[in-house]
C-alpha cells in the first residue's frame, strides 16, 4: 500500500525536485565565469520523462516543467514550450527504434539533445525574426553547454533511478510492485 | 465513442502536445507571458532557495577574502592607503566640481530638479536559459515595484522591469534579444536603439549610414517612451562599420555596466526626471558632463550624490 501512495506521489514529487533544481540552477550559477557553464535542469528532466515515463505522463510532465522553466525566464511566450516538447517527441519516437536503456547511452543522447535543443531555440528565434544576434551566442555555448549537460546528467540521473526505484516507478519495481499485489490477492 | 477514444487515445494526445506549443507561441509580440496564479507559487517557492543560495554564497566569498586573504593585509593597507590619500584629494576636486555645478544651474535658470526616486535591490538570481538575460532581484510589488520601471546603477542602465512577483521581480536587462532602449549620441545627437547583441555587447540599430558616430562615442538614454530617465549612461561605441552599400550602418556597443559583475541595483519608482545638461546649451555640456561623472564617482565614495535618493537599504 506504501508503495502504491509513493508510486502516485513520483509525478508531484518530481515537479518539485524541477522546482529545487531550477533555484539551485539559477542561483548557483549566476556568477562569472560559472554563468556560462549553467547546466539546465528541465532539459535532463524531458530526457528522463521521455525514455522512462508512459507518453501521457511524460508529455503532462514535460509540459509543467516547460511553463516552470518559462516562468524563470525572459523567453518569448511558447518558445521552451514548442522546443521541449518538440525534444520530447522525437526522443519518444527514437526510444521506439534504438535501444537507450543504459545511463551511458542516456548521457550520450543528453549531450546531443543539448545541442539539438540549442539549434531549434535558433530555428525557432529565426521564424520569430529574433535570431539576428542569436546565432554566434548559441553557437559559442553549444559545446561547453553540452559537456556541462553530460556531466551533470550522470549524477541527476543515477539519482532519479534511485528515485524511481525507492517510488515503486521503475519497471523492476514496478514488477515486484504486481507481483505482490497479485500475492496478495491469491492470499 | 469510448471505444474510438480509447482505439486512437495515442494519436489524440500526440495532437494535443504538438497542438498546444504551437497555439502558445506568441508570434505577435515575442515577450514572455504574464505570471499566473501558478507561477507566482512556483517562484514562491524558487525564491528563498535562490536568495538563501545568493546569501550562503556572500558569506563564503565574504570569509575568503577576509581570511584566506588575511596574509595579504599589510599590502593591502598600504595600498588602501594610498588609495585613500588620492579619493581624499579627488573629493576636494569634485566639490568643487560641484558647486561649479549648482553655479551654473542658477545661471542658466533651471528649474527642474534631478532627483531620481530608486528602490535599492540586490540581484539573486540569473536567466534559467543562457540564450536569454534576464535577472531577478529581491524586491517586488511589495517593495513597491512596479512592470516597466527603469532599473539602473552608479554606471548606466542595467534594464527594465519584465514582471513582478510579491517579493521578487524579474528583470530585463539591455543585452537580452527582448530589450530596445532609445538612446542618443552624446557628442553628435544621433539617435538609435541600442538592442541586445551577445552576453557582452549591444546593437545600435536604425543608425543612418551618413549619422556621424564615432567609436568610444558615449550612448546616453533619450527619455523617449517614458521608461528610462534621460541621460543616463547606456554604453560606449565600440565599432562602426559602413558597408559599400545600405542605408544603415552597424554600431557596436559596449554597455556601461559590467554585467558579469552586477550585484546590486537601483529601480527608479519615477523616471519623469530630466537632467538638466542634456537641455544646456552645447558648449557648456562637455563641462557639465565632467562634473556629472565627477558627482557619479562621489557616489562610489560614499558621498551623497544630488541625483539619487535611495529609499531603501539592501
Amino acid at each position: 500500500m506504501s508503495r502504491l501512495l509513493l508510486r502516485f506521489l513520483n509525478p508531484p514529487a518530481l515537479v518539485l525536485a524541477v522546482i529545487f533544481g531550477i533555484a539551485l540552477q539559477t542561483s548557483l550559477f549566476s556568477y562569472y565565469p560559472f554563468l556560462y557553464l549553467q547546466p539546465d535542469i528541465v532539459l535532463l528532466l524531458v530526457v528522463w520523462c521521455a525514455l522512462r515515463r508512459n507518453f501521457i505522463e511524460g508529455g503532462i510532465l514535460t509540459i509543467i516543467m516547460v511553463s516552470l522553466a518559462e516562468a524563470h525566464s525572459s523567453a518569448p511566450q511558447g518558445l521552451f514550450l514548442s522546443s521541449y516538447m518538440a525534444i520530447y517527441l522525437t526522443l519518444r519516437a527514437l526510444a521506439r527504434y534504438l535501444m537507450l536503456d543504459r545511463l551511458s547511452t542516456l548521457v550520450i543522447v543528453t549531450l546531443f539533445v543539448s545541442i539539438a535543443w540549442k539549434l531549434l531555440n535558433l530555428l525557432i528565434l529565426y521564424l520569430l525574426g529574433l535570431s539576428e544576434n542569436q546565432w554566434r551566442h548559441t553557437i559559442s555555448l553549444m559545446a561547453p553547454g553540452a559537456i556541462v549537460e553530460g556531466i551533470c546528467a550522470i549524477w541527476v540521473y543515477r539519482w532519479l533511478e534511485r528515485f524511481d526505484w525507492f517510488t515503486a516507478k521503475d519497471p523492476r519495481a514496478r514488477q515486484e510492485l504486481s507481483e505482490d499485489l497479485q500475492l496478495e490477492e491469491e492470499m | 465513442m469510448f471505444k474510438y477514444l480509447k482505439e486512437y487515445r495515442f494519436y489524440i494526445v500526440l495532437f494535443f502536445f504538438i497542438i498546444i506549443p504551437i497555439v502558445a507561441i506568441d508570434t505577435a509580440t515575442h515577450t514572455p507571458r504574464p505570471y499566473r496564479f501558478y507561477d507566482r507559487v512556483a517562484v514562491g517557492i524558487t525564491a528563498p532557495v535562490q536568495r538563501l543560495i545568493a546569501w550562503s554564497l556572500d558569506l563564503v566569498v565574504s570569509a575568503f577574502n577576509n581570511y584566506v586573504y588575511l596574509w595579504q593585509t599589510r599590502q593591502t593597507n598600504l595600498r588602501l592607503l594610498e588609495e585613500n590619500r588620492k579619493l581624499l584629494n579627488l573629493i576636494v576636486n569634485l566639490r568643487e566640481a560641484q558647486d561649479e555645478n549648482v553655479r551654473l544651474r542658477k545661471l542658466l535658470d533651471f528649474k527642474e530638479e534631478f532627483n531620481l526616486q530608486t528602490i535599492a535591490a540586490r540581484v539573486i538570481a540569473k536567466d534559467v536559459s543562457t540564450e536569454f538575460r534576464a535577472i531577478r532581484i529581491n524586491r517586488g510589488e511589495e517593495d513597491g515595484i512596479r512592470k516597466d520601471m527603469a532599473v539602473i546603477n552608479n554606471e548606466g542602465i542595467v534594464g527594465r522591469i519584465l514582471r513582478t512577483a510579491k517579493k521578487t521581480s524579474d528583470v530585463v536587462t539591455i543585452l537580452d534579444l527582448l530589450s530596445a532602449v532609445d538612446a542618443i549620441d552624446k557628442r553628435s545627437r544621433v539617435r538609435g536603439i541600442v538592442e541586445g547583441m551577445t552576453d557582452q555587447l549591444c546593437q545600435l540599430k536604425f543608425a543612418l549610414r551618413t549619422d556621424d558616430i564615432l567609436a568610444n562615442d558615449l550612448l546616453i538614454s533619450s527619455g523617449l517612451g517614458g521608461v528610462f530617465p534621460k541621460g543616463i549612461p547606456v554604453g560606449v561605441v565600440s565599432k562602426v562599420k559602413k558597408e559599400a552599400y545600405g542605408i544603415t550602418q552597424t554600431v557596436e556597443v559596449r554597455p556601461s555596466v559590467d554585467f558579469s559583475r552586477l550585484e546590486e541595483v537601483l529601480v527608479v519608482a519615477d523616471s519623469q526626471a530630466v537632467p538638466f545638461h542634456l537641455t544646456a546649451p552645447q558648449e557648456v555640456v562637455s563641462r557639465i558632463g565632467e562634473a556629472a561623472s565627477a558627482t557619479a564617482a562621489a557616489t562610489n565614495l560614499g558621498t551623497p550624490a544630488s541625483g539619487s535618493n535611495p529609499q531603501k537599504e539592501l
